[in-house]
């Protein structure tokens, strides 16, 4: 009897977490009073992203962790990403921030999109609890060479704190600016670290350098930092 | 279910949108303004290749498909000796010393420009690396290519060879 209680209980707190309305998502519980959703990104979630989630739990963080084309059946593609249904994203944050724990969102890529689009159908006041780390957030509609970029409207974004960490080594460095004008057009509050040495999505590469490894592994240690140091609360 | 069925036609309508890479034709128009320094320090701007056919790349050490397509592109300069072609390679955003470390492992004969603070990557609009624009001799981008491919062989070499084809002798 006390093991099917324990098995109910495991059932309760472990992976995935299926409610009506809610993405599928993977659950780190933690006492802390800390709640970090990690969105993945278009190509999927990796060993080390869940690692992550597994060391920060182990710090008091509770992790919720999203691979959307896997929960939603979509190919691993960015437009995938803007299919997500959007009240699907914004029901998950509001869980979130129902939980009582404070609320930080960790977004990778084109992921970003998704976690925007729900944070706009927030009331004002929920998006105020929010802090939002993006990484290398991919927000435009059209890119293409010789021509201006085209961003995505993702909605009304006042009152939302938003930093963009970007690696150095990436094409996208250059625009940036764009991106950080782009998110303070719609009503966020944007700011940015640049993270030296790294390429985009490091954590995956098929030929990482060994100091790309290394973060790799510590990616936790980098959220925590970086969480911290922007004194989102 | 309903809601699987639909995001699954989603899904494949997406899939079905996937394109194969390739170069892109665009109208004949003039190029933006390039300034650049090259290894030695001098200035460069597309003034001093006027009259050849510049294949002009933007690239980065970091950047894997760069670093794999910079073989044929030296085997490409070296078969077109003497014609009117210029490969020129454009490091976008990085440093002299991580240009010079990469440039260590790999002899290049075709001439490297600096872009440190990206100034020409943003007026190019080059929002991905590897991106070639192929300019004719009067200095028009006529073809665009997002990502890598063999310089020396197939689709890029038939541009090429389009373009100078154009080129009067002097």
């Amino acid at each position: 009897m006390r093991f099917l209680q324990w098995l109910v209980l495991g059932l309760a707190v472990c992976v995935p977490v299926a409610q009506a309305d809610l993405p599928d998502y993977q659950a780190f519980p933690a006492d802390g009073d800390r709640l970090l959703l990690w969105a993945a990104p278009e190509r999927g979630r990796a060993e080390p992203e869940l690692q992550a989630a597994r060391l920060l739990a182990g710090r008091g963080m509770s992790v919720w962790s999203l691979d959307a084309v896997s929960a939603y059946f979509l190919p691993q593609l960015p437009s995938s990403m803007d299919a997500l249904p959007a009240q699907d994203m914004a029901d998950w944050l509001r869980a979130a921030l129902g939980s009582g724990k404070r609320v930080a969102v960790y977004a990778v890529s084109r992921a970003a999109v998704p976690v925007l689009r729900g944070a706009a159908l927030l009331q004002p006041a929920e998006r105020q609890r929010l802090c939002m780390l993006l990484m290398y957030p991919n927000l435009y509609t059209v890119a293409e060479a010789l021509s201006e970029p085209d961003y995505l409207n993702v909605g009304d974004l006042s009152g939302l704190r938003v930093r963009v960490m970007q690696p150095r080594r990436s094409a996208a460095t250059p625009w940036l600016p764009g991106q950080l004008d782009h998110l303070a057009r719609l009503g966020a509050t944007p700011s940015h670290v640049m993270l030296e040495n790294l390429r985009e999505g490091y954590w995956m590469r098929e030929t990482p350098t060994e100091f790309e490894i290394a973060e790799s592994r510590r990616m936790d240690a980098m959220l925590l930092r970086e969480l911290d140091a922007w004194g989102c609360q | 279910m309903k809601r699987l069925l639909m995001l699954c036609a989603m899904g494949l309508g997406l899939a079905g949108a996937v394109q194969a890479a390739g170069f892109e034709t665009r109208a004949a128009t003039p190029a933006p303004a390039l300034k650049a320094v090259d290894l030695k320090g001098a200035t460069r701007t597309l003034a001093d290749y006027r009259g050849k056919v510049v294949v002009l790349n933007f690239w980065a050490s970091w950047c894997p498909p760069c670093l794999r397509e910079m073989p044929s592109m030296e085997r490409l300069r070296v078969r077109m000796a003497g014609r009117p072609l210029t490969v020129v390679a454009l490091d976008s955003a990085e440093t002299r010393e991580e240009v010079d470390t990469f440039l260590s492992k790999m002899t290049l004969g075709f001439p490297i420009l600096l872009d440190p603070d990206g100034s020409n990557t943003k007026r190019w609009k080059v929002f991905a690396l590897p991106t070639t624009f192929l300019l004719d001799a009067e200095g028009r981008v006529r073809h665009v290519l997002t990502g890598p491919t063999e310089w020396d062989e197939g689709e890029a070499l038939a541009l090429i060879e389009s373009l100078m084809a154009e080129v009067r002798a002097p």
